[in-house]
């Protein structure tokens, strides 16, 4: 039986690109798919839920109840790929819970793919947040996310060693345009005639990347 | 003939965790292959027999019958570990009726091993059990248990006062049970399952279950922690036991 993957998308720092990835790989994963499930663990960022509320459900992990409501959904293998936006407040919290439940050990059993994608920042927080999550997570899963609009030139030495995953900077007045709640990448990729676009070549661009990590996956797993 | 056992598990305040600390004393013999047989001393209706029906019996400690059911079986008895969850504020009156029966003057003499778990609670009148009891521990083995059922610090914060009830007492053995997720203590009381068993998926008759894989973790996490603490204690070579299958053991590495 093929495994389910489920993709959480995080960064300990605010405002690094966490819910545009998110959206970009949900939307993927439905086209590529026709179905995903997405969890939007978010207070004060723009919200995953805004802009998919037809695939996404909000999540909370800071009591327990909603601990067994998000994991207890995820951890079944269903065929259904799950993509996590995990909020930078949840940073520690989630990952010391999945730590102590021992996520990753009843994910391999249950057939289960986590792949966190950890978006970078340059700063101290995010270098301790990438360290702390190589010692906890193998290094297949972990894909380090060097959004160059944030992180304006290098990815911090230690981030550039496992597996990275580049997003080019859209300009300004394109990210504009992305970002309004009733873009869809999709919908641009199938409108839009001139293949040529940069907005074009950047949706594939990343939807082919979200194709490696997924041929990764399977190759991985069998 | 393996030299008898006798754990007592007790504490004279209500409400500390010792049946809890009880229950994981079992499921850490069940794991290390130590046969061991229990009693409830809550009679009539019982509170450790519930998770461990088929080696416990529940049993009237302040009755000379059921006191001779315990001690007049204990060189006879196989398993050679007993295990006695004592009600709570029956602790001194049981360890007096030890002494004046001469179960004291045999584990003094070795020809008994003698331990009591005495479990505290997070106030002055539960520390000043310490010094009572102690009284009683010349020749036993006498374990300290801080059971952390909330977010209580027992005092670490004032070294005097810790320093005062903890350090007091020679050869006694301080021991650490953290604290265990409410919602997954509450899940194993509606399972009436041993922890071992809640951690494996199982029910009362070993069918697989629907228990949350988050409380499984929870407790899984928190199981290994106290077992590393009765590792710490050396428990298996106090008790003669261990087959050596720690690997088959519940908790995690």
């Amino acid at each position: 039986m093929r495994r389910t993957p489920v993709y959480i998308i995080c960064s300990p720092r605010p405002l690094v690109g966490k819910t545009l990835i998110a959206r970009l790989l949900s939307e993927f994963l439905l086209l590529k798919n026709g179905t995903v499930a997405a969890f939007d663990i978010n207070l004060k960022e723009p919200s995953l839920l805004e802009y998919l509320p037809a695939i996404t459900e909000t999540a909370q992990i800071d009591n327990t109840f909603g601990k067994m409501a998000l994991m207890d959904r995820v951890i079944v293998n269903d065929g259904i790929a799950k993509v996590i936006d995990l909020g930078f407040h949840a940073f520690d919290e989630f990952f010391k819970m999945s730590e102590e439940i021992g996520f990753l050990k009843e994910a391999a059993r249950r057939g289960i793919a986590p792949v966190i994608l950890f978006v970078a920042d340059a700063d101290r927080v995010s270098v301790r947040g990438h360290l702390m999550l190589t010692q906890q997570i193998p290094a297949t899963a972990l894909i380090t996310v060097d959004n160059e609009f944030v992180v304006r030139g290098e990815l911090p030495a230690a981030m550039d060693r496992g597996r990275v995953m580049r997003i080019a900077a859209l300009p300004v007045f394109l990210k504009t345009y992305v970002s309004r709640l009733t873009f869809s990448f999709t919908d641009y990729l199938r409108s839009e005639n001139d293949s040529s676009t940069e907005l074009h070549q950047w949706i594939r661009r990343n939807y082919f990347s979200f194709r490696e990590i997924e041929m990764n996956l399977i190759l991985l797993g069998s | 003939m393996a030299k008898p056992v006798v754990i007592v598990v007790g504490a004279d305040k209500g409400g500390v965790g010792k049946t809890t600390v009880s229950r994981t004393l079992l499921d850490y013999f069940s794991a290390n292959n130590v046969p061991t047989r229990a009693f409830d001393t809550e009679s009539p209706r019982g509170t450790l027999k519930r998770f461990h029906p088929g080696i416990t019996e529940i049993v009237d400690m302040t009755t000379t019958s059921d006191q001779m059911k315990i001690f007049d079986t204990l060189n006879s008895a196989s398993p050679s570990v007993t295990v006695i969850d004592v009600r709570a504020g029956l602790m001194s009156p049981a360890l007096a009726s030890l002494r004046d029966i001469g179960f004291l003057d045999a584990a003094k003499s070795g020809q008994i091993t003698f331990a009591v778990f005495h479990i505290l609670g997070p106030s002055i009148a539960s520390l000043d059990e310490i010094a009572e009891t102690a009284n009683f521990m010349q020749g036993a083995k006498y374990f300290l248990v801080k059971n952390f059922i909330n977010n209580t610090s027992f005092f670490e914060w004032d070294q005097a006062t810790y320093n005062a009830y903890f350090h007091r007492i020679k050869d006694a053995t301080e021991l650490t049970i953290p604290k265990l997720n409410e919602m997954a203590f509450e899940q194993v009381e509606v399972a009436s399952v041993p922890f071992l068993k809640f951690v494996a998926n199982k029910g009362v008759h070993d069918e697989t279950e629907n228990y949350s894989f988050v409380l499984r973790g929870y407790v899984r996490h928190w199981l290994a922690n106290v077992w590393s603490e009765f590792d710490r204690i050396k428990l298996t070579d106090l008790v003669g036991g261990g087959g050596g299958k720690s690997g088959a053991r519940g908790g995690e590495k």
